[in-house]
């Protein structure tokens, strides 16, 4: 029996069908008829209320999405969109912009907010500073940006900027995906201020995120490396039949395995409504470990053919190896992980963990 | 990837939740106590009996076997809690282990009626241990190369002849499910003619030689059986079927939390350490660790689970094993680039005596109940490479 959510996923590889992953460049950096054919099937709107504009549907509609997408090396932020930006906004009770256009997450730590009284309200910021690494600079039309909050007060403001005029420099990952920095000169914008535990819940989103797309990569390089295995033949008999190739893809597995498990869980407490702080840290720094092990033996197994830009490999290997270090390196959430396990105190670390899921 | 790795997630268990907090308040008392000292790997090293009795008062022991062997049937969930809070405590419960692990389980699903009744009781109440007689001077890794004989004599007794190796245990241990060669081996067919005999080790003919570890434990023994005689209904199972019994224990065997924590009490004493001096380089590494401990429970979690679906997840269990007993090995280099401690077996630091503890243990985590090159020939089979 097909669940919904089979049905989410099967729509969107079929419309994936037919846009193979390119290479993107500064003038090519997104893949705008993706992203028109998934808005036009109401696909980057999962996940977020009807109230709010979006298609409804569940959390785990959305991470399905993410992972189909993230695994056919689609050049849309939809990530961003439905796990990042559209939750937070939602979250804050600031109006979501239509999710027919792209809205991406960026963390502003150098931004200075003022707040505005005009008398229209509360919740009316200008932002000035930049805004470096803005996941589809040029591409987007507008980012969430997490920005510290005005000076005198605690947290941070949560605040939604239509970049849509606004130049980005050209700056990319290794993987070719726009990463450019925004420059905000008395910028208006709508906002809401984040007390600080509020503010780490979208940190932790956005790394969560990047682990649930590092999960479906790392799945999918996988995937065809064992079909590769079992394709090319050398000396007579496929790859996969030396013992020396098992060892490797069994590893590789290994690795899989785990990464999976644990996105998963934090997925599920981010449904549960859980906090989702350590649960994100933890994934994302798993899930970057897995990084190393995958994509090196990845190439390895396949040989000199995955180190052309001809073969597919590439388009995940080298969102691998940006993917583990955005939206916060492993150094920063291990270090995050690790306060946070010994919040408790020296003997806490244990039944920590045993919470942490 | 293919199916027969991935397993659905574990779900959420209060009654779970519930014994783990029992368990807790108990190891906390019983340390508070002195009864018992943390220790690395003490599911080969930690034997105390009066401390699984204890255990077995609690209920914790045969915890889902059926009530009319003395069980408690509770979920695979609720045992998962108690073993692996025993095991991130250093608790001493290698004495009924392999009997409350592997045995028992064994004999539900092989044993005669009159085998489970004499015997599982004694196991729920902490007081009979069972040994894995598998391994022999010859056969390591290729376990169906084994040569351990059993003949029917006149009176349809069972008379055995041969030795085993590594048998962990052996000297505390009431029996052991030996597996043996009821028929000449068949180059044709090499797991035909074994079959399993549940073998009381104070039989006459029984030879029990201690066999020292790196650290000079004395943990495993070679056993040697000659001209033993095994009354005939000793028998587990079917007679011809041993391989394929072997086999589906070792989900059992492979899939536990001791398959990735046997070396938490130093990671443990790691993090009081992290925690006092606040060291960003130690923290990230603790942050590092942790993350690979927070996988391997939500791995081994859905292996429980799928356990109390009634499944047998051989493939995932190898696959969990590999992974859990690497990470094992792997929190010894980790901690000990980044702090300035000498390991010391009888060193008044904690962390210095962890450390000791888990080196010398160290080489044992990749080879017990399966090397991880043999358990990744496994996975690669479940990958469909074989
Ligand atoms: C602490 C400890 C406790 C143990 N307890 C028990 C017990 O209670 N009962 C029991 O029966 N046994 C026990 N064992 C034995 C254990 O199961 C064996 O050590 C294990 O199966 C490996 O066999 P071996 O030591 O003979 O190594 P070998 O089989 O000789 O292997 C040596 C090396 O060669 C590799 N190798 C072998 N064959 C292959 C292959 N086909 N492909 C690739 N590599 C290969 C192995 O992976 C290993 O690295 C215990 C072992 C230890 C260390």
């Amino acid at each position: 029996m097909a669940t919904d959510q089979d049905l989410v996923v099967e729509t969107v590889r079929d419309i994936l069908g037919s846009h193979e992953p390119f290479v993107l460049t500064a003038d090519r950096r997104w893949d705008e008829g993706l992203w028109t054919a998934l808005a036009e099937a109401g696909l980057t709107g999962v996940g977020l209320p009807e109230e709010a504009g979006g298609s409804g549907g569940e959390l785990a509609d959305a991470v399905a999405i993410v992972r189909t997408l993230a695994a056919g090396a689609a050049a849309v932020p939809v990530a961003e969109q439905l796990l990042v930006a559209g939750p937070a906004l939602v979250a804050a009770d600031l109006e979501l912009p239509s999710p027919e256009q792209a809205t991406t997450f960026a963390i502003a730590d150098s931004v200075t907010v003022h707040p505005v009284d005009d008398g229209d309200g509360p919740g009316r910021f200008t932002l000035s500073g930049t805004v470096p690494d803005v996941p589809w600079a040029g591409a987007a039309s507008s980012v969430v940006v997490l920005a510290p909050a005005p000076a005198g007060l605690e947290g941070s403001v949560l605040a939604l900027v239509d970049v849509s005029s606004l130049p980005a420099t050209d700056a990319f990952n290794l993987a070719g995906e726009p990463r450019g920095t925004l420059v905000l000169d008395q910028v208006g914008a709508i906002g809401a201020l984040l007390t600080p535990a509020q503010a780490d819940e979208v940190r932790a989103r956005y790394a969560l995120a990047r682990a649930v797309q590092l999960a479906a990569a790392l799945e999918q390089v996988l995937a065809w490396t064992v079909q590769y295995a079992g394709e090319r033949h050398q000396f007579g008999r496929p790859l996969g039949k030396f013992q020396a190739i098992q060892m490797e893809l069994a590893e590789m597995a290994g690795e899989v395995t785990a990464v999976t498990a644990l996105t998963d869980a934090a997925t599920q407490a981010l449904d549960r409504a859980e906090n989702v702080v350590l649960a994100a840290a933890a994934a994302k720094v798993r899930a970057g470990a897995a990084v190393e092990v995958v994509a090196r033996l990845a190439h390895q197994v396949h040989g000199a053919i995955g180190f052309t830009q001809e073969h597919k490999l590439h388009h995940l290997t080298r969102r691998l190896w940006s993917w583990r270090d955005e939206a916060g390196s492993e150094l920063v959430w291990s270090r995050v992980l690790a306060s946070g396990l010994l919040a408790d105190g020296p003997d806490g670390l244990w039944p920590a963990l045993t919470r942490v899921g | 990837m293919s199916n027969s790795l991935t397993l659905a997630p574990a779900p959420r268990s209060e009654a779970a939740e519930q014994v783990r907090a029992e368990v807790r308040e108990f190891l906390a008392a019983e340390l508070a106590a002195g009864t018992f000292r943390t220790h690395v790997d003490t599911w080969l090293s930690g034997v105390d009996p009066e401390f699984s009795k204890k255990l077995g008062e609690r209920g914790w022991l045969g915890m889902t076997w059926p009530k009319k062997y003395g069980g408690h049937e509770r979920s695979a969930m609720e045992r998962y809690a108690v073993t692996e809070e025993l095991l991130a405590a250093g608790a001493p419960v290698a004495a009924h282990w392999i009997a409350d692990r592997q045995s028992g389980p064994n004999l539900l699903t092989y044993g005669t009626e009159k085998q489970r009744q004499e015997i599982l009781p004694r196991i729920v109440a902490g007081e009979c241990y069972f040994v894995i007689g598998m391994s022999e001077p010859d056969s390591g890794s290729d376990l169906a190369s084994i040569r351990t004989k059993a003949t029917r004599n006149g009176d349809g007794d069972w008379v055995v002849n041969g030795a085993k190796v590594w048998t962990s245990n052996a000297h505390h241990s009431h029996y052991g499910i030996v597996l043996v060669r009821t028929s000449p081996s068949d180059s044709a067919n090499r797991h035909a003619g074994m079959s399993q005999l549940l073998i009381d080790l104070s039989l006459p003919g029984i030879t029990i030689n201690p066999i020292r570890i790196l650290d000079g434990g004395h943990h495993f023994n070679e056993v040697v059986f000659d001209d033993v005689v095994v009354p005939g209904d000793m028998l587990l199972g079917e007679e011809g079927n041993g391989w394929h019994q072997v086999t589906a224990e070792l989900a059992f065997e492979r899939s536990g939390p001791e398959r990735f924590l046997s070396t938490y009490p130093l990671v443990a004493e790691f993090g009081r350490r992290v925690a006092e001096t606040g060291d960003p380089a130690q923290l990230a590494v603790l942050g590092r660790l942790s993350a690979r401990v927070l996988a391997l429970r939500q791995m081994s979690l859905r292996i429980a689970a799928a356990l109390d679906r009634g499944e047998l997840p051989n493939i995932p269990a190898a696959l969990v094993k590999d992974v859990g007993t690497t990470f094992e090995a792997d929190v010894i280099e980790e901690i000990r680039k980044v702090v300035d401690v000498t390991p010391s077996l009888d060193s008044p630091d904690p962390l210095a005596r962890a450390l000791a503890e888990a080196q010398l243990h160290q080489p044992g985590f990749t080879l017990r109940g399966g090397t991880n090159e043999i358990l990744r020939g496994i996975v690669a089979r479940g990958l469909g490479l074989r």
